[in-house]
């Protein structure tokens, strides 16, 4: 099996050493990281038809793009209930090529042009979010925080108060140079907590009156612009790992990223306890309030449809589903197993870990669901995206109303192209 | 008996001087036909490989540029000319990003050559005429070129950020005016102009190397004639020395060209094409289509790219024989 996540190796390892044991069938884990590198080695392998029979891919999407160039089983009607239902209820349909994912795959331009409606081309492996913020306790401290902003408007104060006390490492650090975090991890959610579900949806429509250029999009551009005076000195030059390793390192007072940031920062040598995790705060104005942040899958496995260890390789699945595995790889890896593991999941997982599930916790109404991307021009690139964002915020190159405008130019590019 | 006749003798070797005589010198047919054998059998190996890993990606790469494909699907859409057309002026999406990219692009093709030779002249010469440890020297300007990969461009990240060694630098030397807060890399004021540095920085080295051997095969009566004539160093160097490289610069521009037109991988480690878009080139921008656009089909427009910057290097390199020829 291989994996791209370096924090997944150590626990798959174990597993795979239980389940060795348990059934005579030995898992060799292999990892290639960083992402780009994988999907490379991926792509070359499927060339050279060296694949492994089980792969770690990105949930609905990779997978979806697999399964249309016929790389990837699809598991539609392999999967038994009993099996199935081991899962977060949020995800349990991940990999499937539901209504909307087959009318994004239609345009000759999507990357997931042929995928088949209803097929099912990966099981969900972990779970998460986008728009976790993690703060360092001891520069909270020294600022005079003690407890997580409830509102936007408190974290911009926050940042104001820890900018203040350490002018070059008490701000927010993201790693920019990769344009679409900006977007994906703040930008998004704000949105939907100012506008609620369909104002936010209705941002990258074709209505000029309620797009990114209309004054609603400029008033939630406004308010991401707030960050502009704390980003972190050279944010827009750091990729996510180094925007992360320079909070571990102190060098910024906060840090956003998604639920898997934990295992990151723990690697980085932060100790839990020097952490604060929180959900992206709502504006105290917005159309929701108290703003919860959707699970979606992250991560899934891939069956290889030439694996000749096809049976084997759907037990192995099976077994990383199981409850206790699951609880086990998920406190090797920091990181949260697709796999429901009830009411002591809490004692299970720890307090960060569990903290962070506590985010999710929402209605329809007020949660962000990130794996909602139906409104979207199908072939959207959120990197190219994200880059007017930077313009903005921290560049300055750009206010709000012209930012809104080059985005409004842009999706009606991409509307334009999937006809 | 001449040495031609000795060397045509059954019992001598062959030589490759012997092959150069005309044929009706040579030996039988039976002996012709072996000593074209073998020939073949020596240049064979490299045929074979250029076959395998030349012609066969050129065409590959070639064909590609008329498909929509993304390098998994199992069949190729074939698109003819739109994936030119699409990059060139048509695709509301990739044209504009085209544009931004030869826009930049353009920059360091005229920067980067103008830098190279306004530098690695002057140092050329200036080595030329030095007596003790040239060697030494040398091998320090060489290194930056014996050096360059990745860990350099990661090394030069590192010394361009906000907290690097250049900031620092000028602010010990009581030039804090001159500091870059967000580091060189990530002000858009910035960021090009010290992409260029960095190119240029790697491209010195050979291009100081070859005026240093241009210089060596003057021929010093020219200069002592001009020096006769009552031309002073800096005449010398402007109206004898220079005009007589001018075949050198040719190459060295010709090179240097060819680097900012088709070198991507400083771009790619050092800022990705940002921040935002501010540092995008076309060689980026073809790589990325080819291998970082999320398995988008967007294989064929790389290609396409590509085959559009083999042609405008072509033009260069023509352009520039011309200018060489009538200098010569």
């Amino acid at each position: 099996m291989w994996t791209f996540k370096q924090s997944h190796v150590a626990g798959l390892r174990a597993a795979a050493a239980e389940f060795g044991e348990k059934t005579g069938i030995q898992v060799r884990i292999e990892a290639y990281t960083p992402d780009d590198a994988y999907s490379i080695k991926v792509q070359s392998s499927a060339m050279t038809g060296d694949l492994p029979d089980v792969f770690e891919v990105h949930s609905d999407g990779e997978d979806f793009v697999y399964g249309a160039a016929g790389i990837v089983e699809d598991l539609r009607g392999q999967i038994p209930a009993s099996w199935n239902n081991r899962f977060n209820p949020a995800v349990r349909r991940s990999g499937t090529v539901t209504q909307d994912k087959y009318e994004q795959s239609l345009p000759a331009t999507s990357t997931s042009h042929g995928a088949k409606k209803g097929a099912r081309y990966s099981l969900p492996f972990t779970i998460g979010t986008f728009g976790i913020v993690y703060a360092n306790k001891a520069k909270l401290a020294a600022a005079g925080i003690t407890r997580p902003p409830a509102t936007w408007e408190e974290f911009i104060a926050d940042l104001k108060k820890t900018k203040a006390k350490e002018p070059r490492t008490g701000g927010l650090s993201l790693g920019l140079k990769v344009p679409s975090t900006g977007l994906n991890w703040i930008g998004q959610p704000l949105a939907f907590a100012q506008l609620g579900k369909d104002g936010y949806e209705s941002l990258y429509g074709r209505e000029k009156s309620a797009d990114w250029g209309s004054p609603k999009g400029v008033k939630v551009l406004g308010a991401y612009d707030k960050l502009t005076p704390y980003w972190m000195p050279g944010t827009q030059t750091l990729t996510i790992d180094d925007a992360d390793q320079a909070f571990a390192q102190g060098k910024s007072a906060f840090d956003v990223g998604g639920t898997f940031t934990l295992a990151f920062l723990q690697e980085a040598g932060m100790r839990a306890d020097d952490i604060l995790a929180f959900g992206l705060p709502a504006p105290r104005e917005g159309a929701v309030k108290d703003l919860a942040l959707g699970p979606i899958a992250l991560t899934g496995l891939a069956l290889n449809d030439a694996s000749p260890r096809k049976d084997e390789a759907r037990k192995w699945m099976r077994y990383l589903s199981e409850p206790d595995v699951a609880a086990r790889f998920s406190k090797a890896a920091s990181d949260l197993s697709a796999t429901e593991l009830g009411a002591e999941s809490a004692d299970v997982l720890g307090p960060n870990l569990a903290r962070l599930m506590a985010t999710f916790k929402g209605t329809p109404e007020n949660t962000y669901n990130p794996y909602d991307t139906s409104f979207r021009p199908p072939t959207l690139d959120m990197d190219e995206a994200g880059a007017p964002l930077i313009d903005m915020s921290p560049l300055r190159q750009t206010g709000p109303a012209q930012t809104g405008l080059r985005l409004r130019k842009l999706i009606d590019s991409y509307w334009k192209e999937a006809r | 008996m001449t040495a031609l006749g000795t060397s045509s003798s059954a019992s001598t070797p062959r030589t490759v001087g012997a092959a150069a005589r005309p044929s009706h010198r040579r030996g039988t047919p039976g002996s012709r036909g072996r000593e074209a054998l073998t020939g073949y059998l020596f240049i064979a190996p490299a045929v074979v490989l250029f076959a395998v890993m030349g012609l066969y990606i050129v065409g590959y790469g070639f064909l590609l540029g008329f498909a929509r494909w993304n390098g998994f699907a199992p069949h190729w859409d074939w698109v003819g000319l739109d994936n030119y057309a699409d990059l060139l002026w048509r695709d509301p999406v990739y044209a504009p990003r085209v544009h931004e990219a030869a826009r930049h692009t353009l920059y360091v093709m005229i920067a980067v050559p103008v830098l190279t030779v306004a530098v690695s002249f002057p140092l050329a010469v200036a080595l030329a005429r030095v007596k003790r440890a040239q060697a030494v020297l040398r091998s320090v300007y060489f290194l930056p070129y014996v050096t360059s990969g990745i860990a350099v461009f990661y090394a030069w990240q590192y010394i361009l950020q906000p907290d690097g060694a250049v900031n620092y630098l000028l602010g010990l030397l009581g030039l804090g005016s001159l500091q870059e807060p967000q580091g060189f890399l990530g002000n858009p004021a910035t960021a090009l102009p010290t992409m260029i540095v960095v190119t240029v920085w790697t491209e010195v080295p050979v291009a100081m190397l070859m005026y240093l051997t241009g210089l060596q095969t003057i021929d010093r009566g020219l200069i002592e004639a001009a020096e006769l004539d009552g031309a002073g160093w800096w005449r010398t160097q402007v109206s004898v020395v220079w005009p007589l490289l001018r075949p050198i610069t040719a190459i060295v521009v010709l090179l240097t060209l060819r680097s900012a037109l088709h070198g991507f991988q400083t771009f790619l480690i050092m800022t990705n094409g940002g921040p935002g878009t501010h540092t995008d080139v076309l060689g980026l921008e073809a790589y990325r289509l080819a291998f970082l656009s999320k398995f988008a089909p967007t294989l064929g427009l790389a290609g396409a790219l590509g085959w559009m910057l083999f042609a405008v290097a072509i033009v260069l390199a023509l352009i520039n024989l011309r200018a060489l020829r009538s200098r010569v």
